[in-house]
């Protein structure tokens, strides 16, 4: 499986009161990954809408590791799995830069609705072709 | 398969089971069902992300393909709904 990598940085704001980075914020950096993902293979959200539809999240998962504090520089690791259902499944995983340590590993589901927020119970088209290109990509060893 | 399609008990006792089977649904058993009852919302509770499963189960063992919602709100108001669907898709098809 081909994870994508991002970078990113621990920011002051994303701390809490104790110092470390705060829950709610991985699901962000997981939003950086994904984009990075989707921007490659023109599934960005807008152009989503270009093909008529959007694909809203209806399943988050986190698992978290090891906590992060602020200024550590951070990987955001993230894979697409194609579900059997008319849906795309993210992986993701937070790792410190400095040593590769596991901080967090999470996973999202979307499923996709016409832009008149009809649900699509089978992918066809330009976007079947380029979520294809994406999962063949994300399988490449 | 032919002769549980052509009978339209069987066919929804083959659904239920079907349904059960395909969403994992524990303390649920056909005999709870009923035919007419909605399968969303106050009937059996089910949510649009079930349905997607089942339109992949009913693809897999009936080769129909049901496309949208619009398509998915006909076939899933009720088992017996949904058994009606089936068989017209498999007339349709011997036609064809």
């Amino acid at each position: 499986m081909k994870w994508l990598e991002t970078d990113d940085v621990v920011r002051f704001n994303e701390v809490d009161e104790w110092g470390i980075a705060w829950h709610g914020h991985y699901m962000a950096w997981f939003e950086v990954g994904r984009m990075a993902l989707l921007r490659r293979f023109d599934l960005l959200p807008r152009q989503m809408v270009e093909l008529g539809v959007i694909a809203p999240v209806i399943r988050l998962k986190c698992d978290f590791k090891h906590p992060a504090v602020c200024g550590d520089s951070i990987i955001v690791r993230t894979t697409v799995i194609k579900p059997e259902i008319a849906a795309l499944t993210f992986k993701f995983e937070v790792l410190l830069k400095e040593n590769q340590r596991l901080l967090a590993q999470g996973e999202t589901t979307q499923v996709f609705l016409t832009t008149s927020k009809k649900m699509i119970y089978r992918i066809s088209g330009e976007l079947a072709k380029r979520i294809d290109t994406l999962i063949r990509y994300c399988q490449k060893e | 398969m032919e002769e549980i399609i052509n009978s339209n008990g069987k066919l929804c006792e083959f659904l239920k089971k079907m349904i059960i089977d395909t969403l994992r649904l524990e303390d649920i058993t056909p005999g709870d069902i009923e035919n007419e009852a909605s399968l969303f919302k106050d009937g059996l509770g089910l949510d649009s992300i079930d349905a997607l499963e089942l339109v992949v189960a009913i693809e897999k063992i009936f080769n129909i393909i049901i496309e949208d919602e619009d398509v998915g709100k006909k076939a899933f108001a009720s088992v017996n709904a949904l058994a009606v669907f089936i068989q017209d898709g498999y007339q349709r098809a011997l036609k064809n």
